[in-house]
């Protein structure tokens, strides 16, 4: 018995240790590259720890015409991540509250009244069944008459519309995990349906509402194909300028994974604001 | 009665969910201040009619009238009805402050006054020292009392409950429910109660109404209903161990009406014309409460009008100062009897069982309906 739970244990620790390495990997090279010289990119053998660790690619990433050395020569034409990183910051968090509160509002009627039917929630999930780029061409002839190409606007509405049908079906969990019996309760103490919506279900599902919007802006910060597609100058979003720091002569690294680092900052202090919900949210309404 | 008495009057009450029918024509008037049970088997619908008269569902025909005003169409909210749920439906996220407060600033009511009110509610109900904590931190009866004093504090014309008392153990079940009763006395409102629990139906209500498949049974008082059971069916609901029900053939000979089992034959020239109305004649249904079986003894002062019935006892069941016993008649068939512990039964002995033939209930037994 005493031995079986050790070897149990030691399975347990080995899977997650197992997942953890497959995970951190990428993450940990990353970081070493982003600190590493353009002749210690590709070397072989590879190294973990930079021989000539250096700032560099993280200053040209702001002051790219900047003569520091090797690599300010290679990205002398590329624009400041200054632009591109303000743009993500207002499409994605624009983007992202669109999506939930519609979300929110949809999954409700659907939840409580069945609105539109026992079909639209599946329907709603078409959007995700064809291969994006497969709304690329027509959406990029609306756009171009709308006049919606290269602008905020023209993402935010795209990343609201792509991104719904994950924050209704995750939102209409947890609404559906809310007992009807406590807003019958609310409304037979007088409130309003708008009332009991916003002073009881709300609250009672906000750990949900955080886990979904968390989602949703992952998905929105990183997403690549629309934004490659429908910006050109002004609205450039980070993935599409992390794919910037490219010559003739192959890919800049250095300077990629510099960015890639500076980029995840936002999500991991969003998801570490949120992270109490996240418990709540993974404990209580997913796993019943 | 008067007129102003009555609270709520339903009128051929339906409802249907997708064909099927949930209550059919259910008619009943609610009086002021009393304490009114519905009591059935779940399924019977009798949380459908708590609910309609709640508002929360929309009735598919009939009407429901409060003092007289038609309030069939109106919405929940207009209602001031107090509805108490089985798991109590507390805002968890709130404190018990705000739990009682909800309605009255829904009501907007002013701070002070909520503030007075829900001290005063909560003073009533002893719920002061847990004001500040969240309501999903309480124990079930403390639970339970904020419950109960969240629909007090909005002051609603009636309250209906839902089976409260499910989620509670038995011991603490019976101190709750005596809990209820005085509250009742003490707010002197009108409550409905659901349960399918006939003894908490029957110590708590001053009427009952039995329910069974969307139908009433009978509405009464628990006497009514233990004494004049109106159907076979609240005849076999009602009582534990229940009514035995015995087939019994029905017999005129030498121009005296009779009714006969196998096992003895009763003269029931008295109740001949109600008998004679029946559908099924000549077969009929004969009641006997467990407690109407008496051992017969030759010492004991035994009318000779009563009927006498040797059995062999099959089983015995002590219930402290009471006993059940089973016992097979000759022809096979099984009685139930309740017999007060004073000497010893053994299983296998034989014994004679007496009765009085005036206090049998006779049923219809293809209507269902009680013969009185």
């Amino acid at each position: 018995m005493h031995k079986r739970t050790w070897v149990s244990g030691l399975i347990r620790w080995g899977i997650v240790l197992a997942i953890s390495v497959l995970t951190l990997t990428p993450v940990v090279w990353v970081l070493s590259l982003s600190f590493k010289p353009p002749q210690e990119w590709l070397a072989y053998p590879p190294t973990l720890i930079p021989r000539q660790p250096t700032l560099e690619n993280y200053l040209v990433l702001f002051w790219p015409g900047n003569p520091v050395g090797v690599v300010s020569e290679m990205v002398r034409t590329a624009e400041p991540v200054t632009r591109a990183f303000i743009n993500s910051l207002i499409i994605v968090p624009i983007s992202t509250a669109l999506s939930i509160i519609i979300g929110f509002l949809a999954a409700y009627g659907i939840s409580r009244f069945r609105a539109g039917g026992n079909f639209l929630p599946f329907s709603v999930l078409t959007t995700r069944m064809f291969p994006p780029i497969a709304f690329a061409v027509p959406l990029l002839v609306y756009y171009r008459s709308l006049g919606l190409i290269d602008t905020h606007l023209g993402l935010i509405l795209m990343y609201t519309t792509f991104t719904l049908a994950f924050s209704l079906w995750m939102i209409k969990g947890f609404i559906d995990s809310v007992p009807r019996h406590i807003e019958e309760a609310a409304i037979l103490d007088g409130a309003s349906r708008w009332r009991v919506m916003f002073t009881i279900t709300l609250p009672l599902i906000r750990g949900g509402l955080a886990a979904a919007a968390l989602f949703v802006f992952i998905m929105n910060w990183t997403e690549f194909l629309f934004a490659l597609i429908f910006t050109s100058r002004f609205a450039v979003t980070l993935p599409v300028q992390v794919s910037r720091y490219a010559g003739a002569v192959g890919r800049y690294y250095g300077p990629q994974a510099a960015l890639g680092i500076v980029a995840s900052i936002p999500v991991l202090v969003a998801g570490y604001m949120i992270q109490r919900y996240l418990v709540r949210a993974f404990t209580f309404g997913l796993v019943k | 009665m008067s007129k102003e008495q009555i609270l709520i009057r339903l009128e051929e009450l339906t409802k249907e969910f997708n064909g099927t029918v949930a209550v059919q024509d259910l008619s009943l008037e609610i009086r002021e201040r009393e304490f009114l049970c519905f009591l059935g088997p779940s399924g019977c619908g009798k949380t459908t009619t708590l609910r309609m008269i709640a508002g929360l569902e929309r009735p598919t025909r009939g009407e429901i009238y409060l003092r007289d005003q038609r309030i069939t169409d109106w919405p929940p909210q207009r209602r001031n009805i107090g509805f108490m749920f089985q798991n109590y439906a507390l805002f968890h996220h709130m404190s018990v402050y705000d739990n009682l407060a909800f309605g009255l600033r829904v009501r907007g009511i002013s701070r002070m006054e909520i503030e007075r009110r829900v001290r005063s509610i909560a003073q009533a109900l002893e719920l002061e020292s847990v004001l500040h904590l969240r309501a999903s931190r309480l124990d079930l009866s403390t639970m339970q009392r904020v419950a109960l004093a969240r629909i007090l504090v909005i002051e609603p014309q009636v309250l209906l409950l839902d089976e409260p008392l499910n989620n509670f153990r038995p011991g603490l079940r019976e101190l709750m429910r005596a809990e209820l009763k005085r509250w009742q006395y003490q707010f002197g409102r009108t409550m409905i109660y659901v349960t399918h629990d006939q003894e908490e139906a029957m110590t708590l209500g001053d009427r009952i109404v039995v329910m069974n498949a969307g139908r009433v049974e009978q509405v009464g008082t628990p006497d009514e209903v233990y004494w004049h059971p109106a159907t076979l069916f609240v005849a076999s609901f009602i009582g534990r161990p229940p009514m035995n029900l015995i087939p019994v053939e029905y017999r005129i000979s030498e121009g005296r009406a009779f009714v006969r089992s196998p096992d003895f034959e009763i003269k029931v020239d008295q109740r001949r014309s109600i008998i004679e109305q029946s559908q099924a004649l000549p077969h009929l249904i004969l009641g006997i409460r467990p407690e109407q079986l008496r051992i017969w003894d030759p010492q004991g002062s035994f009318p000779t009008s009563w009927t006498r019935l040797p059995v062999q006892i099959d089983l015995v069941r002590p219930l402290g100062r009471k006993l059940i016993l089973d016992v097979k008649t000759p022809s096979g068939l099984m009685l139930q009897m309740i017999v007060p512990s004073t000497r010893h039964f053994a299983p296998g002995e034989r014994v004679e069982v007496a009765f009085d033939p005036e206090q049998i209930f006779l049923f219809d037994p293809q209507t269902g309906r009680g013969l009185y």
